[in-house]
């Protein structure tokens, strides 16, 4: 075992642990008031329009069957088209399309050299195709990652509607991803073993067996992958996943707190805490309950 | 440092730099009006802020106040101030004090790519002629570097490498405060974010975090709104007995102008609707509450409003700045209907209502269902219980859609559905329904008019709306002042259209009226002897 074997599972672990982490502090946080977006895609036959059940008389009453189909046509549409900046946004749309359509084909090409590197390691041999497929996955996804990330960074550099708003951050990520794809896409381009020496990168990462067979472009355009997973879960560039909860917990979030929901179990233990807000109508005192203050007090006080 | 303008992007830090004003707008940077309102030197002042309220209060964000919060008198109240809002800020990302909204709030905050796709949504930001301060991203991006530096600050420096830095000091503080009511919380920014940001919420946090911590907020949302509510019964000030004279005053007219008997219902045990009304509607709207009276008995349904305090109001400020306020007035909304075992409530045309107690309200007590009064009326009229002639609504109608039932409850097809049968000349505004521009007067804008914030809110803010309106109409003659109607079914959108007319002259200069839904429905019952809809006197 190298030292680059250490520092490659050391930086997986905490891609994978800073990742787990975010998604359990998300998940764990208490149920909140309801605050949904229309529309609401599950909105079965209303979400063209932005209608919600509560256009029905007595909508209580009446059987909800939530529409998945629209729900996961939207979802498709926003997290592989980028919907929303099409929409919204159309000078931006092409660099930002370009950046994360590449960054998809990536890790497509990934998931296959993990298929490829575990054929290796049970005797097997990377069938032609599926190397042809991964060869195109690369070249296509370092660039447009690699056009991607010029072009966002010239909008954040000299679109005055950004640049107020840019940190170092936003700055040091664009160059990072691409410098990443720069350096895949000179190897790959001056490297014909490109995709055994990665399956063998893998395949010797699952089973350590001296010093990876790599070039230097190669150590580097993989070191700087491996910087980028330790460096992901601490940045904004997390609301590839959180997007999840922003929509589904938040924006398309809609159930009814209806006799019998399992919903108000949760908000008597919430309503059971004790605030600590300081202002005078409030009438906290770290000991009295939110139900009590809301309930027993405050009709006097200003 | 010189005021704003369009062209000079303002940087996020220098918030903090003491200076005389951040924002100015002038008048030929807002985005012009069609005409006949095209010509600047015949539009309405923008009355000065007095030198006794810039000397007294903290006034150097931008032209007008809404909290006017008065200067500290000494260093040690300044650093009291500021202890206070940094303390205010750790609890707004605890369970115990702000369980309701931490979980939205921590994803707006930790996860904005700040790629402004938000900001051209914003009719604030883009009435105003793009002013830096009015973007929707500006205050949630303070209070994210706040957020990053005292609440999340992780490892020397990296969050202000990532996030960017920012110096807090008083200055920073009470710009922030007037800030966070220059956003009327219409949510239209937060529906173009793809990655589900949500800026009108972090304006909602800005202002819970004072109001609940630090005690500062709007005194029309607080004093004079939910405090009044609670202690005497409603934000208008009217007590019970008030209440009941002023409508049996109003049923008296209407059975007058009407020549059928109509006779409110108080507290009966058992009704199957309990009629809430934003209590505004009783005083500024009569005719509303009276419609409401007469179409509840005319479809044959058992209702009843209620006399209890704070029954007889639906009014909930708290929506809009603190969620205990709104809790114990939605806690009362359905103490009361419980005791009166109806079987519903239904909202009458309020937005803001009808999204406290219809929705947000789900989540703080399991209640009577509660419904909008937009479902019961498309009800009522495609029932066949009544008969119309919808050519008594023969004038040209356009629909407002307010934001708390469109974006906030997707409550958008009833409400046409009744127009497209009852008023043969309606016609969209575009963009309407879901995408729709708020009126200008949300989150309690409406009802303010405090320094020269009336001037703020009907230039800036309810201008976009203002202009749609006018283009709504623009197939006809708007140099006549022949009827035009705007059919706005919420009080607080009903109140901004009001001043809107009233502050350029529409109705003179247009014949642009105004008015709820109801009105529209009755007008066009064939039980009425005449139509009911006076031109004179809307
Ligand atoms: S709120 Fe959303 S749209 Fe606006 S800057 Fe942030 S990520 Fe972009
Ligand atoms: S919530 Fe509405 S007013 Fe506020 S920033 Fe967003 S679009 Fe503008």
């Amino acid at each position: 075992m190298t030292v680059f074997h250490i520092l490659a599972y050391a930086s997986l672990l905490v891609l994978g642990a800073g990742v787990i982490a975010r998604i359990l502090r998300l998940a764990s946080m208490p149920l909140h008031l309801r605050w949904e977006l229309y529309p609401v895609p599950h909105e079965r036959g209303r979400a063209g329009y932005g209608g919600s059940r509560l256009e029905e008389v007595n909508w209580w009453t009446k059987s909800h069957r939530a529409d998945h189909v629209t729900e996961l046509r939207t979802m498709l549409m926003e997290i592989l088209l980028l919907k929303g900046v099409w929409e919204h946004n159309r000078p931006l749309w092409l660099s930002t399309f370009t950046l994360h359509f590449g960054l998809y084909l990536l890790i497509g090409e990934a998931a296959l050299l993990v298929l490829g590197g575990l054929l290796i390691l049970t005797g097997g041999a990377l069938p032609q195709a599926l190397g042809a497929v991964i060869l195109a996955l690369a070249w296509a996804g370092y660039l447009m990652g690699l056009a991607g990330s010029v072009l966002m960074l010239g909008r954040r550099l000299f679109d005055p509607k950004l640049r107020a708003f840019n940190s170092s951050g936003h700055l040091f990520n664009l160059l990072l991803l691409g410098a990443i794809h720069a350096t895949g896409l000179l190897w790959i381009a001056g490297d014909p073993l490109y995709i055994s020496r990665l399956t063998g990168f893998l395949a010797g990462l699952a089973a350590p067996a001296g010093p990876f067979n790599l070039p230097m472009l190669g150590y580097w355009h993989v070191g700087l992958v491996l910087f980028f997973f330790v460096y992901f879960p601490f940045t904004h560039m997390t609301h590839a996943f959180v997007k999840y909860f922003t929509y589904h917990n938040v924006r398309w979030e809609d159930e009814p707190n209806l006799p019998g929901s399992r919903l108000q179990e949760k908000i008597v233990r919430l309503e059971s805490q004790a605030p600590t807000w300081a202002a005078p109508h409030i009438g906290a005192d770290g000991k009295k309950t939110w139900v009590d203050i809301v309930t027993k007090t405050g009709e006097e006080k200003s | 440092m010189s005021p704003t303008t369009r062209k000079e992007p303002r940087r996020i830090k220098d918030m903090s730099l003491p200076s005389e004003q951040v924002a100015h707008v002038e008048p030929q940077d807002l985005v012009p009006l069609p005409p006949p309102y095209d010509k600047l030197e015949e539009q309405p002042r923008f009355k000065p802020l007095s030198d006794d309220s810039r000397a007294k209060l903290e006034a150097s964000l931008d032209d007008t106040l809404c909290i006017g919060c008065p200067k500290p008198a000494s260093k040690e109240e300044e650093e009291r101030l500021i202890q206070a809002f940094i303390s205010g800020l750790h609890k707004l990302f605890t369970k115990e004090n702000n369980w309701t909204f931490l979980q939205p709030l921590t994803l707006s905050m930790e996860h904005c790519a700040r790629c402004q796709t938000c900001v051209d949504d914003c009719p604030v930001y883009e009435e105003s002629g793009k002013n830096e301060v009015y973007r929707p991203t500006y205050r949630s991006e303070i209070l994210r570097r706040l957020y990053f530096k005292y609440v999340k600050p992780g490892l020397p420096g990296f969050q202000t490498f990532q996030n960017g830095g920012i110096e807090l000091n008083w200055t920073l503080i009470s710009r922030l405060l007037e800030l966070s009511y220059r956003c009327t919380l219409c949510r239209r920014c937060a529906q173009s974010c793809p990655i589900g940001v949500d800026n009108g919420l972090i304006t909602h946090e800005i202002r819970k975090l004072f109001s609940s911590e630090m005690g500062l907020t709007a005194k029309d949302l607080h004093e004079k709104g939910t405090v009044q509510q609670l202690a005497v019964g409603s934000s208008t000030g009217m007590i019970p007995v008030v209440v009941k004279d002023n409508i049996e005053f109003i049923d008296e007219d209407m059975t007058d102008r009407t020549g059928i008997k109509v006779e409110t219902k108080w507290d009966v045990e058992g009704a199957e609707v309990l009629l809430l009304h934003n209590a505004g509607e009783i005083l500024a709207w009569p005719d509303n509450p009276g419609c409401f009276a007469l179409l509840l008995d005319a479809a044959g349904i058992s209702w009843t409003m209620s006399s209890d305090l704070v029954g007889y109001d639906g009014v909930n400020y708290g929506l809009f700045y603190d969620d205990v306020q709104l809790a114990r007035i939605a806690y009362r909304h359905f103490e009361i209907a419980k005791k009166l075992k109806v079987k519903k409530i239904v909202m009458g045309e309020c937005g803001h209502e009808s999204k406290a107690l219809g929705v947000i309200a789900d989540r703080v007590f399991q209640g009577i269902p509660r419904e909008t009064a937009m479902t019961l009326m498309a009800d009522i009229v495609f029932s066949g219980r009544i008969k119309f002639d919808p050519s008594r609504n023969d004038f040209p109608v356009t629909l407002h859609d307010p934001c708390n039932l469109a974006r906030a409850m997707g409550v958008i097809e009833p409400q046409r559905k009744v127009l497209r049968y009852l008023a043969p000349r309606f016609r969209e505004m575009h963009p309407h329904g879901v995408r729709n521009y708020c009126c200008g007067g949300g989150s309690g804008f409406a009802i303010m008019s405090q320094f020269n914030f009336q001037d703020w809110r009907l230039q800036i803010n309810g201008r976009r709306k203002f202009r749609q309106i006018l283009e709504a109409f623009q197939d006809t003659d708007l140099t006549s002042n022949d009827p035009k109607y705007v059919c706005a079914p919420c009080s607080n959108c009903k109140g901004q259209i009001r001043d809107l007319f009233d502050y350029y002259g529409a109705k003179e200069k247009s014949g642009l009226h105004y008015g709820g839904l109801v009105e529209l429905v009755v007008n066009a019952m064939v039980d009425l002897k005449e139509p009911f809809i006076n031109w004179e006197i809307m």
